[in-house]
């Protein structure tokens, strides 16, 4: 075809990728400053496994938002299909035994779906539509516990180990995080969420029901936080839980922007967040072993959200774009 | 090479589309395009150009008329890809690109039907495809290359295959000729990139015709095979370029309507010229828009800013608003120098107040008639001791406002919205004069509003300038240049020409 | 008024019209819960109960008519309730030492935390809900670094009696509640700073032509919503008197829900503190009701999610809203 040669030295695509994925960097270099101080303690096989639990939580949350973030719009029912899905999960399992399981992801995609119209057909911003789900859902929560968090026994297939130090949930959560990651490389789908989130006019003049795709991308986001949840509330604990921590809800969301999906969307996604969400395990593992209190470190962490969220409005800035 | 022989791909016959059962958009309008040709469409803003295209592609139907699809008649489409089934695609002016996906994706946004395989995309097809659409039509980027990497034009023409290969994905017949609407494809670009454009446009007539919107004169001249002129939703005139001896002139007095140049006596403000200046450009610079722009304004004097699209009038102004910045020379207002980039509320405060035609950006929809105006006149409406809004003398200002500007409405408490398209301009109008600046810039003023407001908009605004506000005027229509101003800049490709008196307005085009 | 004028003239309710349903709702609302709750517990209306209810509503007023400046402005804060938990917690900690200046100390805080947030959103173009919830974390993280330990217990009459001093029958907090929403109702409808604020939730753009210098404006009015919610949390400190500080972030819906409620709409430019005063009597009076008749903490919350849910659709006008970024 006609245009500028393209051969690439490898060390050239090399410096092409660390340009798409900053993240990158910051990862290696958090990698090395930890090893270097806290050696023995980071680079330990108990930090190892911590370190792919951090993962595993933060991962499964984050999957669902950041695919909606790629559309431009927020998703922070994901904790709240968590929670309620557990307690029914608890109600129920004594009733219709493992087949309650499937409650959980139900819940999610009924959520999604709900989410979806109301968000596109009554035009409420997702934001406050999403959080004022999340309060209801972690509401009906309490009321169906009756005030007190409920162990779940039972499913212990799920953590049961197979390899020595490594969780078992992270092995199943990789199917998951992979189905993720193909949608949104390698479907249409994944092409109409960042066609939105960049230019929800031209995504319309291009013939793309704006609408239904967006209300699929709610939908997809709450199934795979149903199904992750499946796997979550026995990682965490085999228990449903009826505290409201808004930490849940604010680390995911770091880990995606860390990852480099832009707050408006248009691009990053899942693959991304891998990469944000392995960087923020490590930070946080890294902080723990640090002689910094606890609440320090959740200060810690609310910086970090401050800083890249700044990072990442710069597109935004940049546009020129009137922000509300 | 001009034979019109043979059968037409597009025949569209006495189309007509009213609006709300009052505004005549089309009234009996035709259009051929045979194969291997550029059709221009040219009018003024208002005219019904986009009414017709939006038509051809289905976005709305018509209310009367006929399509003949190569000599079959047909109904019209229902919506996009029924066009597209017609062989008939839209380029649109903006917001047609979606700048975070790769070349190949774009290019096939919304057709990827045919490259879904069972591990999802076929990623391989489509890059392969899309290779062989960029090489086809000389388009130089890679189909990795994100949209927003690309120069504007070769956005442009990334836009112009997708549209062409959403027209050849509907048909069996890969050799089908398409018919794809470019509207105003050259509005964004800078002058090099616009050359480029109409270039590489000229090359592809091989296997596609062209249905060209435009206001550049200059586009009309050199790249149209045949003109068709639109004015006030009906065709007043359509030419061969080739055989028929039309020049720049014969179509511009086409398109306006002959009379309209003839400039009104009593516009002119005698004392004009002799007047302080009020507002001084030299030598102002924005890359890509205008260049080594100077001139002066007069205390009292209207001065318009005359050019085809594409000259730089819009930008300029704009510039001297406070929306934009500029890169190089000085502007000085009321004396004292203005710096290049300063934030629109500072320049009102110099003296230079901005009104745009497009109520869109200028009012407050939900608010009442008073409240968008007392907005810009809040100093006049408070209390001397306590600074608050006192309603009474909002309500007064209002009401003096409406009775001068004739606005037809309950009354002042009104919301803005319920008002008509010329009532709403009248209301901006009224806010601005209550307001008087020194220097009033005026974009568009009377766009697309009926006759009646249009006359006391004018009427108003010359009445500002007898008070000795000093304005600058951007326009489409010719109109509002002979009735309104008493110098005129005349630009083109974003430099100044000739700065002449506005009697002179007349002969300059015509001649 | 002029709207209030236009609002009465189209009375007949039609779905969808906000000017209609905002008005009339939250009218009808309030006297629906008063009815039904005294019905269910007589004791409702007695003096008892009113005053129990100017106790937990006069500082979640004055909260509420802070973030309704915001989002009036077409904006959100989410950071009110991190605030009001820090002003009150940094009275407790820092009466021992300053005496009663520990109030304007604590609210010069809250003034600089609305300013980095005005920044954030209008200089550095954040989006401002992410901005204020980013900040409202690192807030929550100071606040328990500052508490960790601490159960503090105040022993300053004088600082109490802010609060608590019975006038005319009801506490001084209430009359400070309806001081502030007179004060902030007035800035809203009769200063031209109020006029500015509505018009830029209605059209940035056109204000900016107008002469009005929106980043300034915008960073003004977070500072002021931060100083109200500190203000809030100063008074609820003085009520209470000491003890752990039960504000938590759930607080954000019910606080959100009266704004909303009473019929201000999140797309700005519209609504104002006069409409928050009924929407926050809606919203506090079904807290309390649901308390009196047994309902806990739980079922409160879930009622106060769906009420805002259902308020925010029926008062955001369809097909109109202006963001370019809300998707």
């Amino acid at each position: 075809m006609n245009g500028p040669a393209k051969q690439k030295s490898s060390f050239k695509n090399a410096v092409q990728a660390v340009k798409n994925y900053p993240v990158v960097l910051i990862f290696l270099g958090l990698l090395a400053i930890f090893s270097v101080l806290y050696s023995q303690q980071f680079l330990s096989p108990i930090n190892l496994t911590a370190t792919l639990r951090q993962f595993v939580t933060l991962m499964l949350f984050a999957l669902g938002p950041s695919i909606v973030m790629v559309l431009g719009s927020m998703d922070l029912s994901f904790i709240g299909i968590w929670m309620l899905g557990s307690i029914l999960l608890w109600l129920l399992s004594p009733i219709i035994g493992p087949v309650a399981l499937l409650v959980i992801p139900i819940l999610g995609v009924a959520t999604g779906f709900i989410v979806g119209v109301i968000h596109t057909k009554g035009r409420i911003p997702s934001f406050i539509l999403t959080l004022s789900l999340l309060i209801t859902y972690w509401g009906l929560t309490v009321v169906l516990a009756g005030g007190y968090p409920r162990s779940i026994p039972g499913y212990g297939f799920i953590t049961a180990r197979l390899v020595p130090r490594v969780p078992t949930p992270f092995f199943l959560s990789i199917p998951i995080v992979l189905v993720a990651v193909f949608i949104s490389l390698r479907t249409r789908l994944g092409v109409y969420f960042s066609a939105i989130g960049s230019n929800e006019e031209g995504a319309r003049l291009a013939g793309i029901d704006v609408d239904k795709y967006k209300i699929l991308a709610f939908t997809i986001s709450g199934a795979f936080t149903g199904v992750g949840s499946v796997i979550l509330f026995k990682h965490l604990g085999g228990s449903a839980a009826v505290e409201f921590n808004l930490n849940n809800v604010v680390r995911p969301l770091v880990a995606i922007i860390l990852g480099g999906t832009p707050l408006v969307g248009g691009s990053g996604g899942p693959h991304r967040t891998i990469l944000g969400v392995l960087t923020f395990a490590v930070l946080y593992r890294g902080l723990h072993l640090s002689p910094l209190r606890p609440e320090l470190i959740d200060l810690v962490v609310g910086l970090v959200l401050i800083v890249s969220i700044i990072l990442s409005s710069r597109g935004t800035r940049m546009r020129g774009v009137d922000v509300t | 090479m001009n034979e019109r022989a043979g059968t037409p791909i597009l025949n569209v016959r006495s189309v007509s589309k009213t609006f709300g059962g009052v505004v005549r958009a089309l009234d009996d309008v035709s259009l051929e395009v045979y194969p291997n040709e550029i059709v221009g469409v040219v009018g003024e803003n208002g005219a019904g150009k986009t009414t017709l295209m939006k038509i051809l592609v289905g976005v709305y139907p018509p209310d009367q008329g006929e399509w003949a699809y190569r000599g079959v008649k047909v109904p019209f489409p229902k919506n996009p890809k029924e066009a597209a089934r017609k062989g008939i695609s839209i380029v649109y002016q903006e917001k047609g690109v979606v700048p975070s996906l790769r070349v190949h994706q774009f290019l096939f946004l919304g057709n990827e039907d045919r490259y879904v395989g069972r591990t999802g995309l076929q990623t391989d097809r489509i890059k392969a495809h899309a290779r062989e659409i960029l090489k086809e039509l000389h388009v130089q980027c890679d189909v990795d290359d994100f949209m927003h990497e690309l120069p504007l034009s070769t956005q442009k023409m990334v836009e112009i295959a997708k549209a062409i290969l959403s027209v050849r994905v509907e048909q069996d017949d890969e050799n089908t000729q398409s018919v794809i609407i470019l509207d105003e494809p050259t509005a964004p670009l800078t002058i090099e990139e616009r050359k480029e454009l109409l270039d590489e446009i000229s090359g592809m007539k091989e296997n596609t015709s062209f249905i060209f919107v435009t206001h550049i004169m200059q586009e009309v001249m050199e790249c149209m095979d045949r003109v068709v002129v639109l004015r006030d939703g009906k065709l007043v005139g359509h030419y061969d370029m080739a055989t028929d001896q039309v020049t720049e002139e014969d179509l511009t007095r086409v398109i306006v309507g002959k009379e309209i140049l003839e400039h009104q006596p009593g516009a002119v403000s005698a004392t004009a010229r002799n007047a302080g200046v009020v507002l001084e450009a030299e030598g102002l610079a924005k890359k890509g828009s205008y260049y080594d722009i100077s001139f002066e304004l007069h205390r009292g004097e209207c001065l318009g800013l005359f050019g085809p699209a594409g000259s730089g009038k819009s930008e300029l102004i704009r510039t001297l608003a406070g929306l934009d910045g500029f890169d190089r020379g000085t502007l000085s207002i009321m004396g004292k120098e203005a710096k290049n980039r300063e934030p629109a509320h500072i320049r009102l405060s110099r003296g230079v107040g901005y009104f745009s035609g497009d109520t869109g950006n200028e009012l407050l929809h939900d608010w009442s008639i008073a409240k968008n105006i007392s907005i810009l006149n809040i100093a006049k409406v408070i209390g001397k001791i306590f600074r608050i809004i006192r309603f009474n003398a909002e309500k007064r200002m209002a009401e003096r406002i409406v009775e001068r500007l004739r606005i037809r409405a309950p009354n002042v408490s009104t919301p803005v919205s319920a008002l008509s398209g010329g009532s709403k301009q009248k209301v901006t109008v009224g806010k601005w004069f209550e307001r008087s600046p020194q220097i009033l810039l005026l974009e568009d003023p009377t766009i697309g509003i009926d006759v009646g407001s249009r006359q006391d908009i004018f009427a108003t605004i010359l009445d500002m300038k007898g008070r000795g506000i000093s304005m600058i005027l951007v326009s489409d229509d010719s109109r509002e240049y002979s009735t309104l101003c008493d110098s005129i800049v005349l630009m083109r490709q974003g430099k100044v020409q000739e700065i002449i008196s506005a009697e002179r307005l007349k002969e300059v085009v015509e001649a | 008024m002029s709207d209030k004028a236009m609002n009465q003239r189209r009375f007949f309710p039609s779905l969808g019209r906000y000017a209609t349903t905002s008005t009339i709702m939250p009218i009808v609302a309030t006297v629906v819960v008063i009815v039904v709750f005294q019905i269910l517990n007589p004791a409702f209306l007695s003096y008892q109960g009113i005053v129990t209810i100017a106790y937990s509503m006069s500082y979640f007023l004055i909260a509420a008519c802070g973030l309704t400046l915001v989002i009036m402005m077409g904006s959100f804060d989410f950071s009110v309730v991190s605030v009001m938990k820090l002003a009150a917690l940094l009275c407790v900690m820092y009466i021992g030492k300053l005496g009663l200046l520990v109030i304007p100390f604590a609210l010069a805080i809250c003034a600089a935390i609305g300013f980095v947030n005005g920044v954030l959103f209008a200089k550095l173009k954040v989006p401002s809900f992410m901005a204020t919830l980013g900040i409202s974390v690192v807030i929550d993280g100071i606040a328990l670094v500052l508490s960790k330990g601490f159960l503090m217990m105040m022993n300053h009459p004088g600082f109490r009696s802010i609060a608590v001093t019975f006038i005319l029958g009801m506490p001084s907090i209430f009359y400070w509640a309806i001081g502030t929403w007179i004060l902030c109702t007035s800035i809203a409808v009769i200063t031209p700073f109020g006029r500015r604020t509505y018009a830029i939730g209605g059209n940035p753009k056109a204000v900016a032509i107008s002469g009005v210098n929106v980043a300034r404006h915008r960073i003004v009015v977070f500072v002021l919503s931060s100083l109200l919610a500190g203000l809030a949390g100063v008074l609820y400190m003085s009520q209470l008197g000491g003890g752990s500080v039960k504000i938590g972030s759930d607080m954000m819906i019910p606080l959100f829900a009266s704004v909303v409620a009473g019929g201000t709409s999140l797309k700005g430019g519209v609504g104002g503190p006069q409409r928050t005063l009924l929407g926050v009597i809606i919203i506090t009076w079904i807290q309390s009701g649901l308390l009196m008749v047994g309902a806990g903490r739980d079922i409160q919350v879930v009622v106060l999610g769906i009420i805002a849910i259902i308020m925010t659709i029926a008062t955001t006008e369809r097909g109109k809203l202006m963001r370019t970024i809300v998707k």
